[in-house]
């Protein structure tokens, strides 16, 4: 109660003001100066959708996002198109008349901005891989004759030159072995789809004799570890890479012998 | 008094004016002088920068975040109920990858039912917990349930592999399994999910391949 008196009270002062400022000439430039500014300023850049228009005969919009999904309207050129969201490379667009559907990419790369600039969309092409900031991949392999699963993030750095830090555990029958690494991976011709690549790292290597063979006295055993290795690295298409590697791992144990382990993986990646 | 009122009319009158000059279509030459006093050319430029709203602020749903209950058969243990999470990331329209993880306890094997000998494991090592890596491939279809009611909806295959921790021992363990996605709405899905977690185990005494299926209902959300 107290603030809405407070809040009159303010709100009658400023009135009084104005009323007494009303007839100079100051207040009328002010006033119009604002009018000229809200003229100028565009309104339609408040929206928060993107809006196209479509620049090729006919695009076809799906109910689903998927190519399978039946085409229940055709957009003719010079219609336009709202963008809501993308699912996969499928965007969400609200029609003229006011119904949804869904247009792919390459769709969506024949359209027109409002300023008439082309609509240029990632859909995992092999430009798209050229400029790809980062992968995810998984990876199946043998780690010493022992069927090993591994998990890895990448960053781009250059074209060339990306860091990757892997997770790869290998549950064996007589022992465990897991193992995280940071390492440095160098493609050597990035612009073929199919191309060898080079990697080295280092990492900690735990390796755990299985419960049931605790009493022969090896407890888990934790080293540090180097790694290098190589590869070739597969483009598939639709933000997909397949990789065949090869990879030694020298553990720098505590022990005279530094111990060495040999794995091969089979990987597959996806790029954004 | 009554020139202020005068004045205040006056400036509204040109403000309306110049906000929709084709409205006031009558006298071009009366118009024309009004709008003359009444602009006075700005004294700043405005440089407004258009916000462009491009590609990069589409917002995309690829992850999906699942969490499901179900019932796990457990080979030599039982079944018991198996309840966990899952996320997901959908590639292409057909391919994506999931993680998963799930949790369940085992009950008792027959041999310790009937015989009311010692029993093989200790109440902690009965805690069942499966997670994989795996990855999918889609068949989208179309769910008609009735007469102008159809929900998008998708049958999957999937492969997968990663580990079980059971009987106080980690096994690798692949995952193969099928499973039905039905949309009821662009983020939002109900799934019928069943998998077979297979995984070498000694804990009965020769170590043998073991299956063990795992049927769940799960609900998805895409962001």
């Amino acid at each position: 109660m107290m603030h809405f008196n407070t809040l009159l009270k303010s709100a009658e002062s400023l009135t009084i003001n104005i009323k007494t400022r009303l007839a100079t000439q100051q207040f009328k430039g002010c006033l119009l100066l604002f009018v000229s500014v809200m003229m100028a300023y565009p309104l339609t850049s408040y929206a928060s959708t993107l809006n196209v228009e479509v620049a090729v005969p006919f695009i076809n919009i799906h109910t689903g996002p998927a190519s399978e999904y039946p085409i229940f309207y055709v957009a003719e050129k010079g219609e336009n198109l709202s963008v809501l969201k993308s699912h996969t490379s499928w965007y969400k667009v609200v029609l003229p008349k006011g119904q949804q559907g869904w247009i792919s990419a390459q769709s969506l790369n024949q359209t027109l901005y409002p300023d008439g600039s082309g609509v240029r969309v990632e859909s995992g092409t092999f430009t798209d891989y050229a400029n790809r900031d980062w992968e995810l991949g998984i990876g199946i392999g043998l780690l010493e004759e022992v069927t090993s699963l591994s998990a890895s993030a990448s960053w781009v750095v250059t074209p060339n030159i990306a860091t990757e830090i892997t997770y790869s555990q290998a549950l064996g029958d007589f022992a465990e072995n897991k193992y995280w690494s940071i390492r440095l991976r160098h493609t050597t011709f990035p612009e073929w789809r199919l191309t060898p690549y080079l990697a080295i790292g280092a990492g900690q290597l735990r390796t755990s004799p299985r419960s049931n063979l605790v009493a022969s006295g090896d407890a888990s055993r934790s080293n540090d570890m180097m790694e290098v290795g190589g590869g070739i690295r597969y483009y598939m298409g639709s933000h997909l890479l397949m990789n065949l590697e090869y990879k030694s791992v020298l553990a720098l144990t505590q022990r005279d012998e530094q111990e060495e382990i040999e794995e091969w993986k089979l990987g597959i990646t996806v790029f954004f | 008094m009554e020139t202020r009122n005068y004045s205040i009319f006056l400036t509204l009158l040109c403000v309306i004016g110049l906000v929709s000059p084709p409205a006031i279509a009558q006298d071009p030459l009366e118009t024309e002088n009004r709008r003359l006093e009444a602009t006075p050319p700005p004294v700043i430029e405005p440089s407004i920068e258009r916000r462009q709203i491009t590609e990069a602020d589409i917002d995309s749903e690829d992850i999906e975040l699942t969490t499901f209950v179900g019932f796990v058969s457990i080979q030599d243990f039982g079944s018991d109920s198996i309840f966990g999470a899952r996320l997901g990331y959908h590639i292409t329209e057909n391919v994506f990858m999931e993680a998963s993880y799930g949790t369940a306890t085992a009950g008792k094997t027959s041999f310790e039912e009937l015989s009311g000998g010692a029993p093989f494991l200790t109440d902690d090592d009965r805690d069942f917990t499966v997670y994989d890596l795996a990855v999918g491939y889609n068949f989208n279809n179309e769910l008609f349930i009735a007469e102008g009611w159809v929900f998008n909806s998708d049958f999957y295959f999937l492969a997968g592999a990663g580990a079980t921790e059971f009987g106080g021992d980690e096994r690798f363990t692949v995952s193969v399994g099928a499973g039905y996605r039905v949309l009821i709405t662009d983020y939002f899905a109900v799934r019928f999910d069943i998998r077979d977690h297979i995984f070498n185990s000694d804990l009965i005494g020769e170590e043998k391949s073991t299956h063990n299926m795992a049927y769940s209902l799960g609900l998805s959300v895409f962001f």
